[in-house]
């Protein structure tokens, strides 16, 4: 099985283009970073003054989206009653191990490879630590993935030892927080989708309808309230920004559309995303315990 | 439009991340699209591709109005006098590096701000010095400037984000300036403020900084010789996105203690609260001295990444200039010197 084929062998367009997908990002580094060392005369290339970091800073990102991404998969498949996604949640897990081993070997990059510096400043920093809990983690999970490690575990154990993302997603998001400068807009963000595919996931256990249009919108909401609840939580507790200020701006769009609100918007994509797949012919029988809610 | 040209800052060195969360980059205002002198070199000619020449072109064509527009009424002023008392230990960066490498939040946090700094109004400029001095006085910059022989230094900058760079300022030592001011007996230290003018300034319509800016030294390190007024930098009136007209530099701190576009200088009897001490005061404290032992709460302070060359070099105590400063702090307590 190549990464654009099926299990039959059939090429799948799906795959295709999420391997596509997971290429382009580092084929995009790749190609700013040579833009600086090419172009002696271009005093800085697209990375900007200090390039090592602003690679750092883009690897990790897609790090953590990617992780997203395959965290997205489950309930998108019960959503848009899509099980064929379930094809590209082991690429998109992998990927997000890649980019994690990116970002660590260009911390190297920066530090000149000088390994005991590496360990302390590990051992030292606590979001370094935290990081470094969070990459373990991910090549824990990463190794075990080939169909070959997945059969030695046998699928229960293979779950136990995967639900280890939902530990790793939140290190991940720490992580993210705590290497900011007193502004933390994206790792709320990133927060906040996070908070969205784990209620999707904890309604999906607690017996509630992903079909529903209306657990959809709740879930939705809930998440954008939590978000803001996070914000709230990180600027009283970590900054000297007063909390209140924060949760005031967001009522207020002249400056910057706070995190709650995209997420929100996210949730009520992905509930329109249910509305709209009735109308896409692929009727495929409900299985699992969407099917006692879906008729509801 | 003219605004999405000038110069490469738009077109490059722009690191293009996913980002939601500023207004974008391409919102600019109509002042920006003559900025300061519309200066073309050869060279960056040169480096642009086709489109680059068409803009060079177009610009050129514009660039009279630009000038007599933006023609700074100092600029006869540079190159000032060289003070052979201050030498560096690398080169001195490019223009163009630190002409792109900035911090200066008051027109967004990228570090590439060069492009949206250019909003930045700087005449009229007055400056108001008060508090406790002998008689408080308004003065504008044009005169200020004249008042007070200038001269260049070429001064390391270490950044607290563990980076640094050298500049050629212009300028001159803060202490003159305190002598003009006359401070009375009781004042114990120097609180500086920058502008507050959201409308210009797109950053300060961010809430999570307690705008605006301010910074403070004790009256000892005012009247150091090495804390320095920079008027100018590369032989000409200083950049916008270096803080123009004038703003500080205190080349044995780090380098957010070395306020921008300053308005206000007042003598008072209590420690000023800068704006990223009020905002986080376990990262950033009063005295900021550069130490390579003591590390940022978050990363080591021990090494820099000099910009340009992109070398990894030991950070030195007080940024290199203990011989100068470390007189000021004796006896003092060290735990809270050095952050
Ligand atoms: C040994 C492991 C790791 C190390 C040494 C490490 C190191 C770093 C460093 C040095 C930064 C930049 C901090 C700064 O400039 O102040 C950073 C930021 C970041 N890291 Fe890591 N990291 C590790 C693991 C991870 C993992 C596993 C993820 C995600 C799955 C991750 C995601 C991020 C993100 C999202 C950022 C912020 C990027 C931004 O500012 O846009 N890191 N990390």
């Amino acid at each position: 099985m190549t990464p654009w084929t099926d299990r039959s062998g059939k090429f799948s367009p799906l795959k295709a283009a999420v391997l596509l997908g997971a290429c382009l990002p580092a084929l995009w580094l790749a190609w700013a970073a040579a833009s600086g060392a090419l172009a002696s005369a271009a005093p800085v290339g697209l990375l900007g003054a200090r390039p090592i970091t602003e690679a750092i800073h883009q690897a990790g990102d897609w790090a953590i989206r990617f992780l997203w991404l395959s965290l997205a998969v489950t309930p998108l498949r019960r959503i848009a009653n899509w099980p064929k996604l379930i094809l590209v949640r082991r690429m998109l897990g992998v990927t997000a191990l890649l980019y994690a081993l990116m970002h660590l070997t260009l911390y190297a990059v920066d530090l000149k490879f000088d390994l005991l510096r590496i360990v302390s400043e590990i051992a030292l920093r606590f979001y370094l630590t935290i990081g470094f809990v969070a990459l373990a983690g991910l090549i824990a999970l990463g190794t075990t993935s080939t169909d070959a490690a997945i059969k030695r575990l046998g699928g229960r154990n293979w779950n136990r030892l995967h639900s280890m993302v939902y530990v790793i997603g939140v290190l991940a998001a720490f992580h993210f927080f705590i290497q900011s400068k007193a502004d933390v807009y994206e790792p709320t963000l990133m927060a906040g989708f996070f908070l969205l595919l784990m209620f999707y996931r904890l309604a999906h256990w607690r017996g509630f309808a992903l079909t529903s249009p209306l657990v959809l919108v709740a879930i939705a909401v809930l998440a954008a309230l939590g978000t803001a609840a996070i914000e709230y939580a990180w600027y009283g507790i970590a900054t000297g920004v007063p909390p209140g200020r924060v949760l005031a701006a967001n009522l207020q769009f002249s400056f910057s559309i706070r995190p709650a609100w995209w997420v929100l918007a996210t949730g009520l994509g992905v509930t329109l995303l249910a509305l709209v797949r009735p109308w896409f012919g692929r009727n495929e029988p409900a299985r699992g315990r969407r099917a006692a809610g879906a008729t509801a | 439009m003219l605004a999405a040209m000038p110069g490469h800052s738009l077109q490059r060195n722009v690191p293009m991340t996913f980002s939601i969360h500023r207004r974008p980059s391409w919102a600019i205002s109509e002042n920006q699209a003559t900025p300061e002198g519309v200066y073309l070199d050869r060279r960056r000619i040169l480096q642009g591709f086709g489109l680059g020449m068409l803009t060079a072109a177009t610009l050129a064509a514009s660039a009279g109005v630009g000038r007599a527009q933006d023609a700074d009424p100092t600029a006869d002023l540079y190159p000032a006098k060289k003070n052979e008392a201050y030498k560096l230990d690398r080169p001195v960066t490019p223009e163009e590096i630190n002409g792109h490498y900035n911090n200066f939040y008051e027109f967004g946090t990228a570090k590439d701000i060069a492009a949206n700094a250019q909003n930045l109004v700087i005449r009229p400029w007055e400056i108001e010095i008060g508090g406790l001095v002998e008689t408080p006085f308004t003065i504008a910059f044009d005169d200020l400037v004249r008042k007070i022989p200038l001269e260049t230094r070429l001064y390391r900058h270490r950044c607290v984000e563990a980076w640094s760079m050298t500049v050629p300022w212009a300028g001159f030592p803060l202490k003159s300036l305190v002598a003009l001011a006359k401070p009375q007996a009781s004042a114990k230290f120097v609180r500086f403020e920058t502008f507050l003018d959201p409308e210009m300034a797109d950053g300060q319509n961010d809430f999570l900084y307690p705008w605006p800016y301010i910074e403070g030294v004790t009256i000892e390190e005012a009247g150091h010789d090495l804390a320095f007024i920079v008027t100018g930098a590369y032989d000409k009136p200083v950049a916008k996105q270096h803080g123009a007209p004038l703003r500080l530099h205190l080349p044995w701190k780090y380098g957010f203690k070395s306020i921008k576009s300053i308005r206000k200088i007042s003598f008072v009897e209590e420690r000023p609260i800068g704006l990223w001490e009020a905002l986080q005061p376990s990262e950033y404290g009063f005295w900021a001295n550069v130490n390579p032992e003591v590390p940022h709460p978050r990363w080591s302070q021990a090494m820099e990444r000099v910009l340009d060359t992109g070398e990894l070099v030991p950070t030195q105590l007080f940024n290199g200039y203990a011989a100068e400063v470390a007189g000021l702090y004796t006896g003092m307590d060290p735990a809270t010197l050095y952050m």
